[in-house]
């Protein structure tokens, strides 16, 4: 298995846990536009509370539900990462339009980390898993792109790329761990109450 | 192993303990839903005490709506006209208990809380629980203290100010905001908007759902 295959096998897998996890968020989100009586109860469990994280206007960025956006980009990192799997060679264009994207999911999901601790103080267990898959199909996309050169020469010749390479799996895990930590921090009453 | 990857599987590890320890914490925490209260049990007294604040007159029925509530909660603002229409299909008849509740993610919810027990101790309590629903959107949320606009409406509703600012500031005021919040951690409240039904916990999902158990409620007293 080459590289690049290894890294369909990724984002195949990631794309997918992505996408059932946004399609499980929209269908909650349905079900709660559906019954206008329903009221999602604010709870005094920070991180079993996503009746008030669904409506924020967070949770609406571009004027319909986030989940949407999922449910629409994780198909197309699906197929890359099977059409990958199947050893094709895809075109500079092409990665550099998925680098794009990636980061795009990315910054969207760091903004979302920060709003769902700090601004709406609550946690939804399914928002989770979308963040913790977004990451890594970032970072490794990132990182083939920086190796390969399709981002330029000095990607490929540069010695913190060679680095973070060789530390690559440190990586993946620090931001986990980072997020983690600030969890710990910012409910510390609920852990220890 | 290389280092790489021996610091890799470290972090790894720890990071697999601590979430699974976390999920074990949200796992005890979630499950127990408060648990009916019968009567003359120790809780029934928790769940409407002496000082409880009602709102409007007492009923003649006996039968009581308790109420543990946050002010900057949104599901408490939702349920909040449903409460209102149920005070005036059921006046004088059934007892409207409002117990304070306000949860510690939300930061002027204790704030809110006070304003409403200061306004109370002037007689003002149906006013300013009216205001702080109405005027939710514009304070809710947010991460600033807004003790200057609670204190405005306190003015509107023609308080007496010293009186209020006194209140508002005092360890008394905030104890008894305390005790209600007190009284439901230790009846299981897990979150708010949580209704008791002459002690049997409700979770309503309909308007219909409150009045038909407080019929029944009414029909077995």
């Amino acid at each position: 298995m080459t590289g690049d295959q290894r890294l369909g096998l990724g984002l195949a897998a990631g794309g997918g846990v992505g996408l059932v996890a946004a399609a499980v968020l929209l269908v909650e989100r349905f079900r709660l536009a559906d019954d206008p009586a329903y009221i999602p109860s604010c709870s005094v469990n920070p991180v079993l509370s996503c009746g008030s994280i669904m409506e924020s206007w967070q949770a609406a960025l571009l004027g319909f539900p986030n989940p949407v956006i999922g449910v629409a980009a994780f198909p197309v990192v699906i197929t890359t990462g099977m059409a990958l799997l199947s050893g094709a060679v895809l075109a500079r264009w092409f990665w550099q339009g998925l680098q794009v994207g990636v980061l795009t999911g990315l910054a969207l999901v760091g903004w979302l980390v920060f709003q769902s601790l700090y601004r709406i103080g609550a946690l939804c267990p399914y928002c989770m898993v979308v963040w913790a898959v977004v990451w890594p199909i970032a970072w490794y996309v990132t990182l083939r792109n920086l190796r390969s050169g399709a981002l330029g020469r000095w990607g490929a010749e540069s010695p913190v790329v060679a680095r973070a390479q060789e530390w690559h799996g440190l990586v993946t895990l620090l931001p986990y761990a980072a997020v983690m930590v600030a969890v710990l921090v910012r409910f510390w009453s609920f852990w220890t109450g | 192993m290389t280092n790489q990857n021996k610091a890799a599987v470290a972090l790894g590890v720890l990071v697999t303990i601590a979430v699974v320890a976390m999920l074990l914490v949200v796992q005890s925490r979630g499950g127990d839903q408060p648990a009916p209260v019968a009567t003359g049990s120790p809780e029934e007294s928790m769940l409407v005490r002496e000082d409880s604040r009602i709102l409007g007159e007492e009923g003649s029925s006996g039968v009581t709506v308790v109420e543990f509530l946050d002010f900057e909660c949104e599901a408490c603002a939702a349920a909040y006209p449903a409460v209102e229409q149920l005070r005036q299909e059921y006046a004088g008849e059934v007892t409207f208990v409002a117990r304070y509740f306000p949860l510690p993610g939300h930061f002027n919810a204790e704030r809110a809380a006070r304003a409403v027990e200061s306004a109370a101790r002037q007689g003002e309590l149906e006013a300013m629980y009216q205001r702080m629903y109405e005027t939710q959107a514009e304070w809710g949320e947010a991460q600033v203290p807004h003790d200057d606009l609670f204190r405005g409406f306190a003015e509107e509703i023609g308080l007496d100010m010293q009186q209020y600012d006194a209140d508002y500031a005092s360890d008394e005021v905030a104890a008894r905001v305390q005790r209600d919040v007190d009284d439901g951690l230790e009846l299981g409240v897990q979150g708010t908007p949580t209704f008791y039904v002459d002690g049997e916990p409700l979770q309503p999902r309909t308007y219909e759902d409150f009045t038909s158990a407080i019929d029944a409620a009414l029909a077995s007293s």
